[in-house]
């Protein structure tokens, strides 16, 4: 679990990049979030993860001991729902989350995520070699496509270690 | 400020410590990047390449580096500033500095400007930074919080801190690996390439008094800083905090 929560961490850098070269590159604008903070909560898995936005830049923390303006709970599936472009009223009308806060302000940072298209294996080898990247991202898939109707994430983990360990024999 | 204070693991006078680091560092300055890879195998590389992609510099951005010697973190954020941009090499040591822009010559980088400061009166405006940097220098600094409050005065609201640094390993196998070849085998090899067993004796004991990434967190939050986070480079041998002026 401890390398998961370590991976997690290096995956919250390459999240914040990828979001900042989107707003460098004008394709989107934070300026409503300007000041705010976001946090999202993966149930069951050490996966909190905290938007910072200021004016021009997005900080992606995995660790804070502040209080978010607006904290999102919700289950690591309902998050992929949510990237894959499920309505975030919906959800929550459906009791699949949880927002403490601004649900204004949850429903933007959500449309900036949906922005983010990762090339996560391109990001990835830069600080794993190609050869770990590739393995990573094939299991990233799997993980979306096997487990995305699943609601439990302890399922979830068992299933990416074991398609890790076959692939890695 | 107390009387006295570390240096590795003698105590001296808190006056004395500054001019000691600077016989550190005067000694090793035309060997530090030869030294710097031999003793970290080439990983200070990917360190500092971690530092770079967490600092979200981007052009137009102004950026101070601390401590930057040798001036590998100045020549890629000098990139990524680019020409409206702006970069500052600094350093309390004029031999560093010296090494720092040499290298940048060498390797055809200009527009960055060198800056001989002591990271505990930094002589800027507030509010002028969008990223302060400092790279296996903090735990040379005499007065760590008093840095690290000038650090928090001179950076823009929404800019950010990067501190790179030896840290602490929680895994005992790794503690008792590194132990033995930072204690034993580093000041040996200061000895043969750098002519200077001393310097590199201090190292290992620099690293040991440097505060863990948790008590170095709470000084960055105590300095200011609204959000702070620790990565773990290398099981920990090295963390990169982050601390955020919002």
């Amino acid at each position: 679990m401890q390398l998961f929560a370590i991976f997690w961490r290096k995956q919250t850098v390459i999240l914040e990049r990828t979001l900042n070269r989107l707003i460098i590159n004008g394709e989107v604008d934070i300026s409503a979030l300007n000041g705010k903070t976001i946090g999202f909560s993966l149930q069951d898995l050490p996966l909190d993860v905290h938007f910072i936005c200021t004016n021009d830049r997005v900080f992606v923390l995995s660790v804070t001991d502040k209080l978010t303006d607006v904290n999102v709970k919700l289950t690591p599936t309902v998050f992929i729902y949510l990237l894959h472009g499920k309505d975030l009223t919906e959800l929550l009308i459906q009791d699949k989350i949880s927002i403490h806060g601004d649900v204004k302000t949850a429903q933007l940072l959500v449309d900036l995520l949906k922005e983010v298209d990762i090339d996560l294996e391109e990001m990835t080898s830069k600080y794993t070699g190609d050869t770990i990247a590739n393995q990573l991202v094939k299991l990233t898939k799997k993980f979306n496509l096997t487990d995305i109707q699943s609601n439990n994430p302890l399922e979830i983990i068992k299933n990416w270690m074991s398609t890790f360990v076959n692939q890695s024999n | 400020m107390k009387n006295t204070t570390h240096f590795g693991f003698k105590q001296v006078a808190t006056n004395d410590k500054q001019s000691l680091v600077r016989d550190v560092f005067n000694s090793v300055a035309s060997k530090y990047d030869l030294m710097n890879d031999v003793l970290s195998f080439g990983a200070h590389r990917l360190w500092k390449r971690y530092t770079i992609a967490s600092s979200n510099v981007k052009a137009g951005d102004k950026v101070l580096d601390i401590a930057g010697g040798t001036g590998d973190l100045a020549i890629e954020f000098r990139e990524k500033a680019g020409d409206n941009g702006q970069v500052i090499l600094s350093d309390i040591n004029a031999a560093m500095l010296n090494e720092g822009r040499k290298n940048l010559t060498n390797k055809g980088v200009f527009g960055v400007a060198f800056v001989q400061l002591n990271a505990q009166y930094l002589p800027f405006d507030n509010n002028t930074f969008d990223c302060v940097s400092i790279a296996f220098g903090l735990r040379n600094v005499t007065d760590k919080d008093q840095a690290l409050t000038e650090m928090y005065r001179i950076l823009k609201p929404g800019g950010c801190l990067l501190i790179l640094e030896f840290s602490t390993t929680d895994s005992a196998f790794l503690k008792k690996i590194y132990d033995f070849y930072s204690f034993n085998i580093m000041p040996i090899i200061g000895g043969i390439i750098a002519d200077d067993e001393a310097s590199y004796q201090y190292l290992a004991e620099s690293i040991r008094k440097h505060p863990d990434q948790e008590t170095l967190k709470y000084m960055v939050l105590d300095a200011g800083f609204d959000f702070c986070e620790y990565h773990n480079l290398s099981g920990g041998i090295v963390a990169l905090h982050k601390g955020i002026k919002v």
